[in-house]
């Protein structure tokens, strides 16, 4: 019964904040203040609830209920581990988020309509909590639709510039195309089940509609995933936002996606043909390795992120295609291993990139610039932020002992026991999955040292970065707590592995086995998987003990410490300058020549003045083009355009009394569908 | 107390005979070429020089520059951790397997790429992005051929891999052993920066990529870049060696002369491996930087044909 409670004050709590923001909207501080407090204390409400419900073994809270006279309209709000799972993770980001926004949203007092922003912030958390716990399609579709709405507001909130508001616009073109195939599928359910509920008999759907609705409904929440080839607003919506709205986007409300499929494909559908799983796992290839090679070549520090977050749903959606490959091949142990790996990374990825982008978001706010090539030796203006951000990269890396890593462990296990002697073809598909995974992390390092490298370190490249502002310190904390989150479960994954299984096992059925056990030292804190065992504690132990054990033997021949400072080597010209130093353009060069098809690079050089060897001025333009716009959109987009333009010319001529045929056309040809079926 | 032993063990000899590996590539390479060459102590002995030098360091490096030798080392000393130099004193297993391995490697990897950044030199950015390309498109590669290992001995432990070498269940000649080798190998020599790859004896800015990024380093970060890229050496050739040649199974002798045995024998398999890789080395020419990821899909080719072969097309 307390869970029940402790949700709804929660609720409520998100309630009042939105409201007080309005109400106190004439004193900036304040305003902001108060209500990121009350969200903050909402989601402490909201991460007690939700770990109680985890480890509670009791069954479904129903929070809200509403009775309408409408017929197939009644609303209820319903809270089991999925969803529980999916409100903790948005409970752990809010906080940091809300904490941030404190110092964040201060350069907004005076400017902006600033409680107008934080209500409409409370209302996104909100929905998203709808999303989560609605129980029939119609109350889901709702909740998805003010997300949609809300966060288009969020991300064009900044609409004087002109990028935004295209930005702002493609977004909401690209979500509702995907809204639209979602309600065709529910409208399909409906039509067999004759229920809007999501507990109604889905075996009453024939074969043949099942696989319809399942491609609906991967296209709708594929598109809000930002899934390749659906992903194109992504790039540009998640930059546009605010810092801390596109931290939630980012962190969670891509994963809302994720929480579709599982409650409308796993769980209701229930996953049959093996295709499905191939499709899924195929996606979640394309999309890791494409968003990855991306974000490589990108010099823009939100876009970095952006696309870095399509490479890790595309991870996600790996660990559920080998999940549903498993289940229809009734191999149910891989099948709860893989879900538990790919809801982990789903966790870590909120973690982590939630601080990344608040992180981002602290580089703007200090240098006031996004471009990777206006900054450098950041890390000197603003050491606490730097040390965050690298925590935060080292973590999205996959390197020990973050948690990011224990995901990737997890899902190379479950493709580990998912390769059994027999199956040919879902064995090849596994180690072409084994493949990308190690491009997609190695790439994913390399991407994240140019961002951590060209930003913070070398010398600055502009006077953005030499005349960096000092960061807030609330806005440090807020980061910083998301870095230690990181770390604290890099370093012991076994708890809250055992937490996240409790959703996975609502699913599949299957409890996968994570022991505790072990000595000291060598055993440590272990996690293992089908008898394989990793301890990164021990590791950690072991490195720490290992660099003290240099720094003394080190010592003991070499004697006392002794430094010179000295210039960096200049080649031998007058003193280093930032212009010697590699570009984040010079830096992704060699991988922007090696993928050169996904990109297709054109250079332009430019040399003024008639000597070869002492040119007056030289212009070199790299310039690259996006293959997905190209060759994807824009050609349907040209269609649209031409087809539309003839059906006005043609069939539009404003003339009322064609309008008045056209109309009496229809109302015939209803009667006559009608009569005749 | 085993396990401490175990861990003292490991460590004293992958910190004592890596330089002995280096030494003996540059000798042997020397005598190919018809010169003298350096002593096979060389490397010991530059070490203990540079750990006795003042060190220099830029004035426009941070934290990072000074942290990452040891970072560098101390993940080396981890990895050194997962493949036992010999299955006898084994307590248990070290916790951690050979996708640990990979990654622990990467750790040291990034921070040395940031090392490179941190100076903000010119020579040192171009080391790091090369690095950054040539890894990268090796990683597939070596995750599929430890995977493939992995599968057959149905464990991703080192220490059960090499057991199930040992075991005399499986032919050591059987095709897909011969490709994850040759995957291996490449590997090897890629990830230790070695021709075709890398060249490791000049400081040409056309060819570095390894001592671009280490070339801002002296006195006693420098040791420890040297010996901790060593260590990562000597982890590729005993990953090598230990699985496709195993030894401990020939040995009867239990207890202290079986384990000093079974070292003996590891000391010369790797002296012995070294003498080919510094003949590979001799017998090839550096390639250009772009026919690198060649290279790569060779020995992903490699590994993946001995997956094929192993799990699609039967035994």
């Amino acid at each position: 019964m307390t869970i029940k409670y402790l949700f709804q004050i929660s609720i409520g709590l998100y309630v009042i904040a939105g409201f007080s923001a309005v109400i106190l909207s004439k004193w900036h501080k304040i305003s902001n203040t108060a209500s990121n407090i009350l969200c903050m204390a909402a989601s402490v409400f909201g991460i007690a609830a939700s770990i109680d419900q985890l480890i509670s073994a009791q069954g479904p809270v129903i929070l809200w209920k509403i009775n309408s006279s409408i017929p197939l309209m009644n609303f209820t709000m319903t809270v089991d581990n999925v969803s529980s799972f999916f409100i903790l993770m948005l409970s752990i980001l809010v906080f940091p988020v809300s904490l941030y926004s404190i110092g964040y949203l201060s350069h907004y007092y005076g400017k902006r309509n600033v409680g107008l922003f934080n209500t409409l912030y409370s209302v996104f958390i909100l929905s998203m909590i709808l999303v989560f716990t609605a129980s029939n399609t119609i109350f889901f579709f709702i909740a998805w639709e003010i997300m949609s709405v809300v966060s288009y507001f969020l991300v064009v909130f900044e609409s004087e510039v002109e990028e935004n508001r295209r930005a702002g616009t493609l977004y909401i073109i690209m979500t509702h195309l995907g809204a639209a195939l979602m309600l065709i599928g529910f409208m399909i359910m409906y039509s067999f089940t004759n229920s809007f509920a999501l507990n109604s008999d889905s075996a009453l759907i024939p074969e043949f509609y099942r696989n319809i609705i399942f491609l609906l409904l991967v296209i709708g929440f594929g598109t809000k995933a930002g899934v390749v080839p659906l992903h194109i607003w992504l790039p540009y919506a998640h930059p546009a936002a605010p810092s801390n709205v596109s931290a939630l986007m980012s962190g969670i409300m891509i994963k809302t996606a994720v929480y579709g499929i599982l409650r409308f494909i796993m769980i209701y559908l229930g996953v049959q043909n093996t295709w499905w799983g191939i499709l899924i796992l195929v996606i979640g290839i394309s999309s890791a390795l494409i968003g990855v090679v991306y974000a490589f070549v990108e010099n823009n520090i939100k876009k970095l992120l952006a696309f870095s977050s399509i490479e890790n749903i595309g991870i996600i959606f790996i660990g559920l295609g080998i999940c549903f490959i498993a289940i229809s091949t009734k191999n149910e142990t891989v099948a709860a291993l893989a879900l538990l790996a790919s809801l982990f990374h789903a966790f870590n990825h909120t973690i982590f990139k939630g601080s990344l982008f608040l992180g981002a978001g602290s580089i703007h706010f200090s240098t006031h610039t996004k471009d990777m090539d206006q900054l450098g030796g950041l890390i000197k203006k603003i050491p606490i932020a730097a040390l965050f951000i690298l925590g935060g990269s080292l973590s999205i890396s996959a390197l020990v002992p973050f948690n990011g890593f224990i995901g990737e462990w997890l899902i190379l296990q479950s493709i580990f026991a998912g390769i059994q002697p027999g199956n040919a073809g879902i064995n090849i598909l596994f180690i072409l999955t084994v493949t990308a995974l190690a491009l997609a992390g190695a790439l994913a390092a390399g991407t994240f040292i140019k961002f951590f490298g060209i930003t913070f370190l070398g010398l600055p490249r502009s006077s953005h970065a030499s005349e960096a502002q000092p960061i807030p310190m609330v806005m440090n904390a807020a980061s910083g707590m998301l870095v230690l989150l990181c770390l604290v479960i890099g370093i012991f994954p076994a708890p809250f592995i055992q937490l996240i299984s409790h959703a996975a096992f609502e699913i599949t059925g299957v409890s996968v086995a994570v022991n505790f056990k072990g000595s000291f030292l060598l055993t440590a804190f272990p996690l293992s998987v089908s008898g394989n065992v990793i301890s990164p504690f021990s590791s950690l132990i072991i490195f720490l003990l290992s660099i003290l054990a240099v720094l003394l033997i080190i010592r003991f021949i070499g004697g006392k410490y002794a430094e010179k400072k000295y210039g960096t080597w200049d080649c031998g010209f007058e003193g280093l300058n930032s212009r010697m130093q590699y570009t984040a353009t010079g830096f992704s060069k060699p991988v922007k020549i090696v993928f050169r098809m996904l990109f297709r690079p054109s250079r332009d050089l430019k040399i003024t003045g008639d000597d070869t060897y002492h040119p007056e001025s030289m212009e070199y333009i790299m310039t690259t083009e996006s293959i997905f716009e190209k060759y994807i959109y824009d050609p349907v987009l040209k269609f649209t355009e031409r087809s539309s333009g003839v059906i006005r010319r043609k069939l539009q001529t404003g003339s009322i009394h064609l309008y008045l045929i056209y109309m009496f056309a229809a109302i015939l040809a209803a009667m006559l569908y009608n009569r005749l079926f | 107390m085993a396990e401490l032993f175990y861990v003292l063990l490991q460590i004293g000899i992958f910190v004592l005979i890596s330089p002995l590996v280096s030494g003996v590539i540059k000798k042997v390479k020397a005598m190919t070429q018809k010169r003298k060459g350096a002593p096979v102590l060389q490397l010991y002995f530059d070490l203990t020089k540079l750990l006795k030098k003042q060190a220099v360091i830029s004035d426009k490096a941070s934290w990072i520059f000074k942290a990452s030798p040891y970072v560098v080392f101390s993940t080396a000393i981890a990895a050194s951790l997962l493949i036992p130099v010999t299955t006898f004193v084994v307590p248990g297993r070290f916790s951690g397997d050979i996708i640990m391995l990979v990654y622990l490697l990467a750790l040291g990897r990034f921070f040395m790429t940031l090392s490179g950044l941190d100076t903000g030199s010119t020579f040192g950015g171009m080391g790091s992005s090369r690095e950054v390309m040539i890894s990268s498109l090796m990683e597939p590669s070596i995750l599929v051929s430890v995977f493939t290992m992995g599968l057959i001995a149905k464990s991703t432990s080192v220490y059960d891999i090499m057991e199930m070498m040992q075991s005399g269940n499986v032919s050591l000649t059987h095709p897909v052993f011969i490709m994850i080798f040759l995957a291996l190998l490449i590997i090897t020599l890629a990830e230790t920066s070695r021709i075709p790859v890398d060249d490791p004896a000049t400081h040409l800015e056309l060819t570095m990529v390894h001592e671009a990024m280490i070339l801002e380093y002296s006195g006693r970060h420098l040791a420890l870049m040297e010996l901790g890229a060593s260590i990562k050496q000597l982890v590729f050739i005993t990953l090598i060696v230990n699985i496709f040649l195993p030894h401990d199974q020939l040995i009867t002798y239990t207890g202290a002369m079986g384990i000093i045995l079974s070292i003996a024998i590891y000391i010369l398999k790797v002296v012995g491996f070294s003498v080919l890789m510094a003949l590979a080395e001799v017998s090839t020419v550096k390639f250009r930087l772009f026919s690198v990821p060649n290279l790569a899909a060779l020995s992903f080719m490699l590994s993946f044909l001995g997956f094929l072969q192993y799990f699609v097309f039967g035994r």
